[in-house]
């Protein structure tokens, strides 16, 4: 193994790591506020909006991230005057923003269901109990359904944000030069895929460990009522 | 109408249509997706033997197998197999004293990315499934003496194959979406094939939104499969609902 | 029944063919010491009762029996023939595991939890080990199978899955499925306790009508009457050791054991 090589390309691909990151941020952050937004409208939007959500979570999640990607900035492309007219062609120009809202509705869609199973999974007995003690509407939600929804749901949410850390790479199909982009650059320049491939997972095994850990820590600090347990057996 | 007419006229089986071409290109994407799904079946259950085996190496091995192909953009993965396997092959040809470039054949390389991949979450799948099956009922199949193979043959891989049915599943449908990756390598599939519509007709909305469509069909269609499959192998369970 | 345990006198060198013989048997687990040296023979056509307060050691006793718990040291034979054990670095193993699998084949297990395989019908799961494991004509334990569940009573659900069955139903199956063995001995770890209570008498029916027709039975047990007036012998383990041992008529009227007379006097 080359490890000069291999140190070089690291110094290649770590300027795509702010690109990278920021995609990635960007799209979670986003993408959050509209799941939460939907598994909202899931929940108390009654029939139409359960079939609206449904049907946004289902194109959403049945079809590949990287046809979403291709259609909003090469099909947008397409209406270019009447984007133009309405002022927003600035963004779909942009393969940043496009890769930016294809991860962010991509995202939501997921999220939403994981939002959403958290919601459902608080107990009609904790909230009737809520309730008999007078609580009811948004002190009631704020109080006892969503801390208990965001415990519920944090573990699946930890998964989600690790795969949307994985998904900014597809960005690169369109022209976006982060990390995954710089390592096909040079893949095909060097065609030394192994060694591109160590140095490119291990920076992107880097961030997911980070991630992962902070998310525990989150965890860990949002259930104290976990950690009063005892130790099981085995 | 007008607009109906003229996108019917691209999408469909007329003589400009690229219906044909476009029918082709799923069915490419169905069978990649079939390959790779069952190369991570098999590959999946070898790193669920090695996570449940006594042996401390293997467990690592199969640990650090999911972990790094769960933490790597899969993107990285197809480049590795498609680059990585041009040179290997060019290396090989070198060796046979061929000296002209030998191309990683596009269908082979999806097949080993989709399943390296989807193996990770195969295996995880596997193990939840061997851990939900009860102790008891592998306890009654060594109590009656059946050797180690009959055990797995008649009791063990029947159980966890049904209690796997669901998570199967949603690989699957990983594996379904994840093909569209593999247009990187110029396997004509149906979103390479909807890229090459696309730039003859500059018509790119058109066939990328009607790209979406064939994947919705697909993965509602495989979801309606597995459903039934559930519900078939499910017999003789009852259920919490 | 009682009349059969006076010919058992316990002469442990002797009687080399026994049906079953454990011999100063001794298991721990991490550092509870649950066995601590039981001794115990059957001979063909006993039934043995087992009783203890639990955490007696009396389920591992018996799951040593047929290997489903490796004793750390001790001697079990099934019809003479003794299972090899190895001591290996940390815990003792089976020396040959063939010979561990031939012997289970004679010997049927009946568990508390009833442990049918969930994916088989009544009937699939009875013929299960002697076409696949024994290599019986099919055709021949299909026969012999409805019979069986015939004479368990439940010979119309042999085509439903174990989880559309009663507790006692399914119980019933599994003893079905441990009687196809042709097993030379029956163990029965608790084959009661996991069942509501208004179940708990059609499995003993069963289990009365085979230790009439002189089947070696080992039953674990917290059935007071079933072990006194089915059992030709009594055993009672407190605290990994055999406490009190004989005949239920005499160890029942007349318990010797201080503990033997304290665990009468709450089961009862």
């Amino acid at each position: 193994m080359d490890f000069a090589f291999m140190w070089e390309t690291f110094l290649t691909l770590l300027p795509g790591l702010p690109l990278t990151l920021e995609l990635a941020a960007t799209s979670i952050l986003a993408g959050g506020i509209l799941a939460a937004i939907i598994s909202l409208v899931a929940v108390i939007g009654g029939p139409i909006g359960r079939g609206f959500t449904q049907g946004y979570v289902f194109v959403f999640r049945g079809s590949p991230l990287l046809v979403q990607m291709f259609l909003i900035y090469y099909g947008l492309g397409q209406f270019r005057p009447f984007l133009q007219e309405i002022g927003v062609w600035g963004i779909f120009r942009e393969p940043y923003w496009c890769a930016v809202i294809a991860l962010t509705l991509n995202t939501a869609a997921y999220s939403s269901e994981i939002f959403r199973g958290g919601l459902q999974a608080v107990s009609i007995q904790q909230v009737e109990a809520a309730r008999a003690c007078g609580m009811s509407g948004v002190l009631l939600f704020r109080r006892i359904i969503l801390p208990i929804a965001i415990r519920q749901a944090l573990p699946a949410y930890g998964n989600e944000i690790i795969l949307m850390l994985k998904a900014t790479a597809l960005a690169s199909v369109i022209t976006i030069m982060e990390v995954t982009g710089l390592a096909g650059k040079l893949i095909a320049d060097s065609f030394r895929a192994f060694e591109v491939f160590i140095v490119a997972g291990a920076i992107y095994l880097a961030i997911t460990f980070l991630v992962t850990r902070l998310l525990r820590i989150i965890e860990f600090w949002l259930s104290p009522h976990l950690r009063l347990r005892p130790p099981s057996l085995t | 109408m007008e607009l109906m007419d003229r996108y019917l006229a691209l999408v469909g089986f007329g003589e400009t249509g690229w219906g044909a071409l476009l029918l082709t290109a799923a069915a490419m994407t169905l069978g990649v997706s079939v390959c790779g799904f069952l190369t991570g079946m098999v590959l999946g259950s070898v790193i669920t033997f090695m996570q449940l085996s006594r042996y401390m190496v293997l467990r690592w091995l199969a640990d650090g197998y999911t972990t790094v192909l769960r933490g790597v953009p899969d993107l990285l993965v197809v480049y590795l197999f498609y680059f990585g396997g041009t040179a290997f092959l060019g290396y090989l040809g070198g060796f046979f004293g061929y000296q002209g470039f030998i191309g990683m054949p596009a269908f082979l390389t999806g097949t080993l990315a989709l399943g390296v991949v989807s193996a990770a979450y195969q295996s995880e799948v596997f193990r939840g499934a061997f851990n939900s099956v009860a102790r008891g009922e592998l306890e009654a199949a060594s109590a009656v003496g059946m050797r180690p193979w009959p055990k797995f043959r008649r009791i063990i891989a029947p159980l966890v194959l049904r209690y796997a049915i669901p998570g199967l599943g949603n690989t699957w449908q990983l594996v379904l979406k994840e093909s569209a990756l593999i247009s990187v390598t110029g396997l004509v599939e149906l979103l390479r094939q909807s890229q090459i519509a696309a730039g003859s007709t500059r018509r790119p909305f058109e066939f990328y939104l009607t790209a979406v469509v064939l994947y919705l069909v697909i993965t509602w269609v495989s979801s309606i499969v597995f459903r039934r499959l559930e519900t078939r192998t499910l017999r003789g369970t009852r259920r919490a609902l | 029944m009682s009349d059969r345990g006076t010919m058992l006198t316990a002469d442990n060198n002797k009687n080399s063919t026994a049906a079953v013989s454990v011999k100063d048997l001794r298991k721990c687990f991490g550092q509870l010491e649950v066995l601590k040296g039981v001794s115990l023979e059957a001979q063909e056509g006993d039934v043995i009762s087992i009783l203890g307060s639990s955490g007696s050691g009396k389920s591992t006793m018996l799951r040593c029996i047929n290997m489903l718990e490796v004793p750390d040291s001790g001697e079990i034979r099934i019809g003479g023939e003794m299972f090899a054990l190895k001591k290996g670095r940390h815990k003792t193993q089976p020396a040959d595991r063939r010979q561990v699998d031939r012997l289970r084949e004679h010997i049927g297990m009946v568990f508390q939890s009833f442990n049918l395989w969930s994916h088989m019908t009544i009937l699939e799961n009875v013929i299960e080990a002697p076409v696949h494991v024994q290599k019986r004509n099919r055709a021949e334990c299909i026969e012999e199978a409805e019979a069986l569940l015939e004479r368990v009573g439940i010979a119309e659900k042999r085509n439903f899955y174990p989880a559309h069955l009663s507790g006692g139903q399914q119980q019933r199956a599994a003893i079905a499925r441990a009687l196809a063995q042709r097993p030379r001995v029956m163990l029965f770890d608790e084959p009661t306790s996991a069942l509501d209570p208004e179940l708990v008498g059609e499995v003993l029916k069963v289990m009365r009508s085979l230790a009439e027709e002189g089947r070696t039975m080992l039953v674990v047990t917290h059935e007071m009457a079933f072990a006194r007036d089915v059992s030709s012998r009594v055993v009672f383990l407190h605290k990994g050791v055999v406490e009190e041992e004989g005949n239920p008529d005499e160890i029942f009227r007349n318990p010797n054991s201080e503990r033997f007379k304290q665990f009468l006097s709450v089961e009862r």
